[in-house]
């Protein structure tokens, strides 16, 4: 399940929706991006995240089937947010299910790799005065 | 074909996308040549080559050829996460 979206959402809610469909399940592993307050010294307000939509869609989907190949995955939740978001918000949420907890904690952290690295988001930093454009150095 | 611009390149081409048609466009290097050209601003970021191009949403590295009905992006290194 891939979703790209503005709005806030339920860690927990979208993660049992999927949880629900599968009994075989018996490990999931999920990772939470926040909007942190400070970053590079700084005084972070908020952030506002551009997106290419169709391209991040199309590269979850096949980084998920990657990692499908690698693993044994039952299934993937990508959540990102797009927008302005203020610090403390939830930027992202990658959860994988598996029946044994290595699929899951490895994929997890796969994905989450990939997705610095070349999922199509940019991030802009605002402070008190100012704004600047970031990018992931690893 | 479409050509789509994102963060901070946007502020300089005062565009998210436009269309562009010309004969004389017939690959990838061709089409960076013509937008140095009509956005000047952006030479010294293809110079140190830290933008990414995508065509029909797949990054493209090397020079391939372009279609009319193709989309091109044109994007800094991504921050999301």
């Amino acid at each position: 399940m891939i979703k790209i979206q503005k709005e806030d959402f339920d860690s927990e809610e979208e993660i049992n929706k999927i949880k629900d469909l599968h009994a075989n399940v018996g490990a999931i592993t999920s990772f939470t991006g926040y909007v942190r307050n400070k970053n590079n010294n700084k005084k972070v307000k908020s952030i506002n995240l551009d997106v290419y939509e169709e391209m991040a869609y199309n590269q979850f989907k096949k980084i998920i089937n990657e990692a499908k190949l690698k693993w044994q995955l039952t299934d993937c939740l990508i959540i990102h947010r797009y927008g302005k978001l203020d610090v403390n918000s939830k930027i992202v949420l990658v959860s994988s299910f598996s029946e044994h907890r290595k699929d899951s904690f490895e994929s997890c952290n796969f994905i989450m790799d990939y997705l610095k690295k070349d999922a199509p988001f940019w991030k802009n930093e605002f402070y008190d005065k100012n704004n600047e454009w970031l990018v992931n150095y690893s | 074909m479409k050509i789509k611009y994102f963060a901070w390149i946007k502020d300089i081409t005062n565009n998210e996308d436009e269309e562009i048609i010309s004969e004389k466009i017939n690959n990838l290097d061709e089409l960076k040549m013509f937008i140095i050209k009509k956005y000047p601003d952006l030479k010294k970021h293809f110079d140190k080559e830290i933008l990414r191009f995508a065509v029909n949403q797949e990054y493209i590295i090397n020079n391939i050829s372009l279609d009319i009905n193709d989309e091109i992006a044109i994007f800094p290194p991504v921050s999301g996460g």
